[in-house]
């Protein structure tokens, strides 16, 4: 039994890898770093990119009505008292998946839609708010 | 070794078909009527106002601007005076495709029952021998092949999109009335509504996120329908974000859109197996709904 077992978790584990692409027309895994683009490191632009961080799509920033946003995710406030710690901040931008399984929130750096650096200095950028 | 296999081929089988879900109201339920019920459930709590035949209306229940914004177009579409230039042109396309007879004298008319009156209303459907489904463009495909002409592509919205609005115009009002009842019925219905609650693409979404978990929210400028009533009112006229030219979107160009949205990078493409699995779900989530088509959305 102990066999059977330890064989499934193995073919569970080998298997890995399809989970992350489910897609009927399988989807390929993101390559980073393969296009020779200039990183944009602005973090307001980033947060307005909609191929990038598009974060005031969901977000908003009370501080700044110029810009369009949504309301599907809490805005931007209070962050030093709601993340002390700013690595949390950057881990949630990177999968908040791991924190709320449900979550609509991309997972921006496991899934390579922005590079660990312009994770960096979005929370760094609100974190100010 | 028998008990071995089965846990290797669990093992090996399980993590291919899970795609990852979103547990939103009706994933969990396992038959069609019950799913609808949950999402019915679901809005029923969430946006209590939006009742019935309403729901067509989409996020319009929601967004007074988006209404208004809305009834401007259409009060156009149906003024001689004042008709945009591009509605004019693409609705003579789509007429002229289903007026001018092939050229073995036949047409698109003699292909459906009633002269095509109701028939939208019939689709999609699942097709017993094969178990795949078949939708009401297909249907307009298989009338062109069947008197020798060339099947339109279903990524042209110019031609099949016009020519589909034109078609499902004489189905407007109509009723969806779809049964789930067969085995290959319900594996179809399963089949769209893996899909539609699975993740997909970079952004890791599914289309569950956005519909039910967050119908009635706002991303960035838009308002964010409820999955139920959607596929009551497709194709729509859309004007293009850039150019300001009204376009036909029809529901499996609107799937593309949606995935465009979500970063997925291989999306499921207009008259696809997958995009009309998921078409079937998706127009069972509307039953009971009247069809309305060639409708304005933002």
């Amino acid at each position: 039994m102990k066999k059977i077992i330890y064989m499934a978790i193995l073919g569970g584990l080998l298997l890995q890898g399809c989970k992350t692409a489910p897609a009927p027309a399988a989807a390929a895994p993101a390559a980073p770093g393969k296009e020779a683009k200039v990183v944009e490191m602005n973090p307001d632009k980033i947060m307005q990119d909609s191929n990038g961080g598009n974060c005031y799509s969901c977000h908003t920033i009370p501080a700044r009505p110029d810009v369009a946003s949504g309301n599907i995710a809490p805005p931007f406030i209070g962050m030093k008292e709601r993340f002390p710690d700013i690595a949390k901040l950057r881990a949630a931008i990177a999968d908040q998946k791991v924190f709320a399984p449900d979550t609509i929130m991309p997972p921006f750096g496991r899934n390579h839609i922005l590079t660990p650096e312009q994770i960096d200095v979005i929370a760094q950028y609100i974190y100010q708010y | 070794m028998k008990k071995i296999t089965l846990a290797l081929l669990l093992a090996f089988s399980l993590p291919a078909m899970a795609a990852e879900m979103v547990h939103t109201a009706g994933e969990a339920e396992t038959t069609a009527a019950g799913t609808l019920k949950a999402i019915e459930k679901h809005f029923a709590e969430t946006m209590p106002e939006v009742k019935g035949d309403s729901f067509v209306d989409g996020a319009m229940n929601f967004s007074k601007s988006s209404k208004e914004y809305n009834n401007y177009w259409m009060m156009r579409f149906v003024d001689d005076l004042d008709q945009p230039e591009e509605y004019t042109k693409l609705m003579d396309g789509g007429k002229k495709l289903w007026n001018t007879p092939f050229a073995n004298g036949e047409t698109f008319a003699r292909c459906f029952a009633n002269g095509g009156k109701g028939a939208a209303a019939d689709y999609p459907k699942v097709d017993a021998k094969s178990g795949k489904v078949v939708t009401f463009e297909n249907a307009l495909n298989a009338c062109l092949v069947k008197n020798n002409e060339k099947p339109l592509a279903y990524d042209d919205m110019k031609t099949m999109g016009a020519l589909s609005i034109v078609a499902r115009k004489l189905s407007d009002g109509y009723r969806i009335k779809m049964e789930v009842k067969t085995d290959a019925e319900k594996a179809a219905f399963a089949r769209g509504k893996d899909i539609f609650y699975g993740r997909f693409g970079k952004a890791d979404q599914a289309c569950a996120n956005c519909h039910i978990q967050h119908a009635g929210q706002i991303a960035r400028t838009e308002d964010l329908s409820p999955v139920i009533g959607q596929a009551a009112h497709f194709p729509v006229f859309r004007p293009n974000k850039a150019t300001g030219d009204l376009n036909i979107v029809t529901l499996q160009n609107r799937y593309k859109g949606c995935q465009k949205n979500t970063l997925v990078e291989h999306p499921i493409k207009e008259g696809s197996e997958a995009s009309n699995d998921l078409e079937y779900f998706h127009t069972y989530i509307s039953n009971g709904l009247p069809l309305s088509t060639g409708v304005f959305r933002k």
